[in-house]
């Protein structure tokens, strides 16, 4: 469903950028020859740490940014010549990106169902389910700029998935939440891929990567250091657990360390 | 264009649902307008019929007679607490009353010569003495400079007065008399205030209204995150840039209208509380239907030029406060632009600083008003602002695509 292949995404800093990361080189290797590929059905986990370039891949898929080199195709649409395509399979959730403060979910719903091309009942229909799953029709003619950070997660989660996308993509998926939200989100992005949805996420949290994913890609320096199962990481590594694992591999791609 | 209408829809529906937005963006402006204009037409009248009600204090010296009968003939003691002085009582406290009218205290001092009226009446042939009145008083001072001009007609009346006992026929001094006849467009004479200010506060008023509803529509959203959603919707980036430039000029077109309205109902309460409107220039502009076409056409592409240049800087900043920094120095042009129309002394303006935007546009306005706007004029107005609003428009459109721009990356 998504597959990327080779991607390497190269920054241009500003003279402004390079005095705050104290360096003289003009360009930032975000993500370097990345390769991967899912499948259906499947939550795929990118785990690594901060500035290891999970983000700036996600947006790569997401159409947001545009790979320096290499291609990513989603659903069969490559991201950069079918934007439009790509973006009417996929939802991308992260706490960046917001639902305007001054509307209430309900009309946010509408608005990007409007957005996607829906007709009113077919939004209506969708409303009806999502807000129920979510538990959202107590606060839905509410402001979200006066809802609970959860119940705004929340928010957030059912409006990207008006349109009812073929491939999830979640960056950070339970950064900032309580532990009772996280689990609804957790629990709901396992019940997208029993409905046969892709999803991506990101991550940083070991457990999380462990308990939710069914495969996992350790990103390091912008690389793919390892992927696969649990399973095949820890007989990769020669680990225990997780944990384990990702600082063996941190290791190997930082001997300075 | 699909899916520019529901973003238009949603911007409107963004300011026009928030009470606190609608209130500052419409109501607050027009009360402060009218308010303000109202406000300074009732300090200025009160403050001319407080001068003019004043009985000032007045003191002169060495008055004969003819002076005294002249002052009681013209009500001079009505407006003026009069204090005759002999020469040698004023020379005991002549530095004293000076003081006094430096320190406003009393209004005026006017001192005439010892034998005023014999040496007046003793003058036969040219070299004779010609006597003189020495006129003391503040110019600083409201009072004493209203004392000054009403003694000063006192003292015309007594100049007039002495000449009918010299002469016995006073028509002797009218060698010849001067009728003035107008010959003037009625149009231009009576708005010259209207057609100075107009195309000023039009330039000014509508850039105001543009940046207050633009700069949170796209920083706003973009500091907050919530541009962001949108561009992962499938709606194509240009229908994005469209729509928020489309509500944007509605918004400020509205509030421009709102300013306008206003404006002028603040005139007319201002003016009514000042007299006669249309001798001071301040008569209404009327316009025939062609002319309110050309207003209206000569407004919309403005607007249309400012959404622009507002939307290109709102969308290059990464924040509001950045936004509103970037866009001061603009409103600054705009300003300066707009004024200069206002000095203009009357030589033909070439066709091509029509084509100026926004200055060009200001020309054409004034021209409007004072009904000389030639069609060429008007069409290189509104050709010079499109043609720079559509080349900014197309920039706003890279900005959108620029991920370095949208993302910060």
């Amino acid at each position: 469903m998504i597959k990327i292949n080779n991607l390497t995404k190269i920054y241009k800093l500003g003279k402004k950028k390079m005095m705050e990361l104290k360096t003289t080189n003009p360009e930032k290797i975000a993500v370097n020859g990345l390769s991967l590929e899912t499948k259906e059905g499947e939550i795929f986990g990118l785990l690594g740490p901060n500035g290891a370039g999970k983000t700036t891949t996600l947006r790569c898929v997401a159409t947001l940014l545009k790979p320096t080199d290499g291609d990513v195709t989603v659903c069969g649409y490559d991201t950069v010549k079918q934007g439009a395509d790509v973006r009417e399979n996929i939802c991308f959730l992260t706490n960046e990106i917001k639902l305007d403060p001054n509307f209430s979910a309900d009309y946010m719903f509408k608005f990007f169902g409007r957005l996607h091309g829906m007709s009113e009942e077919a939004i209506e229909a969708r409303q009806t389910a999502l807000f129920t799953e979510f538990g959202i029709n107590d606060f839905k003619d509410k402001k979200i700029d006066e809802l609970s950070t959860g119940m705004k997660q929340k928010a957030a989660i059912a409006v990207s998935l008006v349109h009812d996308p073929k491939v999830v993509i979640f960056d950070e998926p339970t950064s900032g939440l309580d532990i009772i939200t996280a689990r609804v989100v957790t629990d709901y992005l396992k019940k997208l891929k029993e409905e046969g949805k892709t999803v991506i996420i990101s991550t940083h949290i070991m457990s999380e990567a462990e308990k939710l994913c069914d495969r996992i890609a350790v990103i390091i320096n912008g690389q793919k250091a390892c992927e696969g199962t649990l399973g095949d990481i820890l007989e990769h590594t020669g680990a225990d657990d997780l944990e384990e694992a990702f600082f063996r591999l941190y290791k190997e791609y930082n001997p300075e360390v | 264009m699909k899916g520019a209408g529901i973003i238009i829809r949603k911007e409107l529906k963004r300011v026009f649902s928030d009470r606190k937005l609608v209130f500052s963006l419409f109501i607050l402006p027009a009360i402060l307008m009218i308010g303000i204009y109202s406000l300074m037409g009732n300090l200025i009248k009160s403050m001319e019929s407080d001068i003019t009600e004043h009985i000032s204090e007045v003191y002169i010296v060495n008055a004969d007679d003819g002076f005294k009968q002249t002052a009681k003939n013209f009500k001079y003691e009505e407006g003026a607490n009069v204090h005759y002085l002999t020469e040698s009582e004023y020379a005991s406290q002549k530095a004293d009353l000076e003081e006094k009218i430096l320190n406003a205290d009393i209004e005026l001092i006017a001192v005439f010569d010892k034998g005023f009226e014999s040496t007046v009446s003793a003058y036969t042939k040219a070299g004779d003495a010609i006597p003189q009145v020495n006129v003391y008083y503040n110019s600083a001072e409201n009072y004493s400079t209203q004392a000054y001009s009403v003694f000063s007609g006192l003292l015309s009346d007594y100049r007039t007065n002495l000449l009918a006992g010299r002469l016995g026929n006073l028509e002797q001094l009218n060698v010849f008399t001067q009728n003035d006849q107008l010959i003037v467009k009625e149009a231009k004479a009576n708005n010259r205030f209207i057609s100075m200010m107009l195309p000023y506060l039009i330039t000014m008023l509508l850039f105001a209204g543009a940046m207050s509803v633009g700069v949170d529509a796209i920083a706003g959203e973009k500091e907050r995150g919530t541009l962001a959603s949108m561009l992962l919707s499938p709606v194509s980036r240009d229908a994005i840039v469209v729509g928020k430039l489309v509500s944007m000029a509605i918004l400020s077109s509205l509030s421009a209208i709102v300013y306008a309205v206003s404006m002028i109902v603040a005139m007319s309460v201002m003016g009514s509380t000042m007299g006669d409107l249309a001798a001071n220039g301040f008569g209404n502009v009327s316009f025939g239907p062609t002319q309110c076409l050309m207003l209206l056409a000569i407004m919309l592409v403005m607007v249309y030029l400012y959404v622009a240049i507002i939307g290109l800087l709102a969308v290059l900043a990464k924040d509001v406060k950045t936004a509103s920094t970037y866009i001061s120095p603009v409103y600054i042009v705009v300003i300066i632009a707009g004024m200069l129309t206002m000095f203009n002394s009357g030589k033909a303006i070439p066709t091509t600083r029509y084509a100026i935007p926004i200055y060009g546009n200001a020309l054409a306005i004034a021209d409007l008003c004072s009904n000389e706007l030639t069609s060429v004029n008007f069409l290189a107005s509104i050709g010079g602002t499109l043609l720079l609003a559509i080349i900014i428009t197309v920039a706003v459109g890279r900005a959108f695509n620029s991920e370095k721009i949208m993302f910060n990356a």
